[in-house]
């Protein structure tokens, strides 16, 4: 066994040494793919600059949206994050039952959309719904911060249990073992060993959880929490002068931006590498007591974020049909779905290894710069990228407008970061040395890449693929307002048949629109979860 | 790997064919939602001949939408569910021909014969009906102490936007102002449409809402609604609006032909025949029986208000809504 370098070579060194190894052509690409990433904030800022912003948001107003975004932001990453590191050490070092089908199932609920988490929320909570009839008492459904907060966090704590699993599992069990060895218990060896190796995975996915709540519309909307992006809609929905909405909108990118920023400030630059040797670790054995504990979480968890969704969409299937509602075909929606999707995921991955590479590779502030934009991309809320977008495309792209082409651009875009994340980890964690190496042996940088940088970033794109496909399936406000005519896709067939009261038409696309989603989440979780 | 790009290839091909890319088909925006009127667009195209390509969303979304468009649009024909949408967008469409004009009582068209009513609707009072509180005999008396909390809005959708139009048309803008801000202070539910606010009322979790009346017609033919009813305020007051969905023709149409056949089509028997049956709505041409459950218009104390001039005042109307605090 051979341990890795736990200090990272001094910054300077490792620069110059990577600038030999990785060439030029990367920035090149990088700013490439970087170009369309500008676009809807620069065209919406420059909107708002130029065309004004309508009649004005009382300043009280803002204020009460600022707090609604920012006190969900905080609370729903908090949890998704303590949920979804516990679903991930529990299915990684426990010795409980059927573990790595606990792994799979605990990522399972990413696949269900926020607009469907919160329809579930309403339709079991609800008076009459399948919960309160199923308890016999009435719950109330809980509108406004709780419902937003319950709904977010259930579904996104897969995020966190995908990005951590890899990274706990990559942790040299050599110091988990060290500590185990001079006596430490299991929880004190994850809190003074495990966690602090864990914080850049830990980073990744609360600034990941934390955009998506801050650009999240479908939850907050329909469970009645007053956020930038539920007031964004409103205003763009609402009404023939969009300028409210646009400028709403340069402000929430401006939020997003300092999230971000503040989060660059923080974080720690220190990497743990491990050897390319790799050994699984091994399992704690829990008490009984633990072991049921542990199984009580992850049981309860799977009923609420997979069970009871699939029984909500289930009986008002079923209700619809019993009173003889015609579902209609949904292949052609099915088949745009995936393609859509499949076609966004892969562009998105091979758009995302230039900015991966340089900004793993230089922490300059050219590379600060290009990894902010990628994330500021991310975290715009998709409302606000399509009302730029289409005003950037009439006037500057006609040809664009409308089409399919465009419509890829733009998930690319605003899902770059998704792909490119778990690629930066990939190279992260890597040793430079193993490109050194084949530079140093005389191979050229193509070789390199295939034969050293592809090999070491493989399970970082696949992760990044599967979590791009199923952001695109389900993606809606972007997609309602740059589809081309006719391009009715899953996502949009389950909000208009909601929005028109045609639940049970919703409900099909919906159980089909989860089917599609956890096809590639398993090809996924095989390949890289239970690797 | 390679076959996975073929394969990749091939699904983004197919996607892209069942995108519609084909030469000239007649491009209709609507406003009305693609579960209501995807098989009348059938009925079209297989009577026609005539390839439709259907842009869906709301009917407010669409007009701003087209006003952003300008002339590059793509659009031949606008279907939407409210004349204050079609309104905003009348300097970008044709004057109807006569013959369509002539089939539709005046009143449901535009004044300048530059969009036509397709179907009617009338704003109703939903009410739970195990509610014991009193229902609302004019439009003010929805806004009673007694149902504070208890009232569904849906203050963004282009419905309820023309019932604030019409008010304002009705009564000036103080006085909407002020009745929008005594709604505000009776802190209703909101909602982003008319559906959850019939469906909430069923349940129970509010007792009534201002909605159109189909909603819960709509519904109960799903097999729900058995706790909810329509209530028509009596007053004559724009409690009881009738008002109608519409087209109109976008004037750089290159396809008039085909457009004006689309239009006349949504006036034909067969399809007001679809109206009145399946999406429960009032038939604007004669003969045409009613849906079940839907009241005859004769029976209904309507407003007399000039629809074509709703679009004048929608800008003043999604002012006063944001004022008043309900967006």
């Amino acid at each position: 066994m051979s341990v890795g370098p736990l200090v990272a070579p001094s910054r300077a060194r490792l620069s110059a040494r990577l600038s030999r190894t990785r060439g030029w052509g990367w920035w090149v690409g990088a700013g490439l793919v970087l170009l369309p990433a500008l676009v809807p904030p620069l065209a919406l800022t420059w909107q708002v600059l130029t065309g004004g912003i309508g009649p004005g948001i009382p300043l009280f107003r803002l204020a009460q949206l600022l707090g609604g975004t920012l006190g969900l932001t905080v609370a729903v990453t908090a949890t998704a994050l303590a949920l979804g590191t516990a679903t991930a050490w529990i299915t990684t070092r426990t010795d409980i039952p059927a573990r790595r089908l606990w792994m799979v199932v605990a990522a399972l609920p990413l696949v269900i959309p926020s607009y469907m988490a919160a329809l579930t929320v309403i339709g079991a909570t609800g008076p009459g719904g399948l919960l309160s009839s199923w308890l016999g008492i009435e719950i109330g459904t809980p509108y406004g911060f709780l419902g937003a907060w319950l709904a977010l966090s259930t579904f996104l704590a897969p995020m966190a249990h995908l990005m951590v699993t890899p990274a706990l599992r990559s942790i040299d069990p050599a110091t988990e073992e060290a500590a185990t060895g001079l006596g430490a218990r299991p929880l004190r060896v994850f809190s003074t060993v495990t966690l602090p190796q864990l914080r850049p995975a830990l980073v990744s996915a609360g600034l990941m959880v934390g955009l998506y709540t801050v650009s999240d519309f479908g939850a907050v909307s329909l469970l009645r929490f007053d956020t930038f992006t539920r007031a964004i809609y409103t205003l763009h929905a609402g009404q023939i002068d969009r300028r409210p909405a646009a400028a709403l909108s340069v402000i929430l990118m401006a939020v997003a931006l300092v999230i971000l920023l503040a989060e660059r400030k923080t974080r720690s630059r220190a990497g743990y590498r491990t050897s390319s040797a790799k050994r699984e670790h091994r399992t704690i054995a829990l008490t009984a007591g633990r072991r049921w504990a542990a199984l009580g979480l992850l049981g309860g968890y799977a009923t609420v974020a997979l069970v009871v969704p699939v029984a909500v969409l289930t009986y008002w299937l079923a209700r619809g049909m019993a009173a003889g509602n015609v579902i209609g075909p949904l292949w052609a929606e099915m088949a745009r779905s995936i393609g859509v999707s499949v076609g966004a995921a892969l562009l998105a991955v091979i758009a995302a290894y230039p900015v991966a590479m340089v900004t793993t590779w230089r922490r300059r502030r050219l590379s600060e710069t290009v990894s902010t934009t990628v994330w500021a991309a991310y975290s715009l809320p998709h409302i606000a990228v399509g009302v730029a977008v289409v005003a950037f495309a009439l006037r500057s792209t006609r040809f664009l407008y409308q089409t399919l082409a465009l419509l890829l651009i733009v998930y690319v875009s605003m899902f770059l970061a998704q792909a490119m994340s778990p690629i930066q980890d990939s190279l992260g964690r890597a040793s430079p040395d193993l490109e050194e190496a084949s530079r140093g042996l005389g191979k050229g940088p193509l070789q390199t890449l295939r034969r050293v940088t592809l090999p070491i970033t493989r399970s970082g794109a696949l992760a990044g693929a599967a979590l791009v496909f199923i952001s695109v399936v389900k993606e809606l406000p972007a997609t309602l307002l740059l589809r081309p005519n006719e391009f009715e896709t899953l996502a949009i067939r389950i909000w208009s048949s909601t929005g028109e009261g045609f639940y049970t038409r919703a409900s099909a696309a919906g159980l089909v629109l989860l089917a599609v989603s956890i096809v590639p989440l398993l090809v996924m979780t095989h390949r890289d979860l239970s690797a | 790997m390679k076959r996975s790009i073929v394969l990749v290839g091939a699904i983004l091909a197919m996607t892209a064919c069942s995108g519609g890319d084909a030469e000239g088909p007649l491009v209709v925006y609507s406003g009305r939602a693609e579960e209501l009127v995807e098989p009348l667009i059938e009925q079209f195209e297989e009577s026609s001949g005539i390839e439709v390509d259907v842009r869906y969303a709301g009917s407010t979304d669409l007009a701003a939408t087209l006003l952003q468009e300008g002339e590059s649009t793509d659009a031949d024909v606008f279907f939407a569910q409210d004349p204050a949408s079609l309104g905003a967008v009348a300097s970008l469409m044709t004057t109807l021909d006569d013959e369509i004009l002539d089939l539709v009582d005046s009143r449901f068209a535009d004044s300048d014969g530059r969009w036509v009513g397709t179907s009617g609707r009338i704003r109703v009072f939903v009410h739970n009906t195990g509610t014991d509180l009193p229902l609302p005999q004019t439009i003010d008396e929805a806004n009673n102490p007694a149902w504070a909390g208890q009232i569904g809005i849906a203050p963004t959708n282009g419905s309820f936007l023309a019932f604030v139009s019409a008010m304002i048309l009705e009564r000036g803008e103080e006085a909407t102002l002020e009745w929008l801000e005594e709604l505000a202070a009776n802190q209703p539910v909101e909602f982003e449409g008319n559906s959850p606010i019939v469906e909430a009322t069923d349940a129970g979790e509010i007792q009534g809402g201002l909605v159109n009346h189909y909603y819960l017609l709509r519904l109960k033919a799903e097999g729900g609604g058995a706790n909810t009813e329509n209530w028509f305020i009596p007053a004559g007051d724009v409690g009881s609006l009738v008002m109608p969905a519409g087209a109109s023709i976008i004037s750089s149409t290159d396809m008039p032909e085909a457009a004006n056949q689309f239009v006349e089509f949504l006036l034909s028997e067969e399809a007001q025949e679809f109206f009145a049956t399946d999406t429960f709505e009032y038939p604007l041409i004669d003969g045409i029986g009613l849906g079940e459950g839907t009241p005859d218009l004769s029976e209904i104390d309507a407003p007399d208000i000039d629809l074509s001039q709703l679009a004048d005042v929608l800008e003043d109307a999604t002012r006063l809504v944001t004022e008043a605090g309900l967006v």
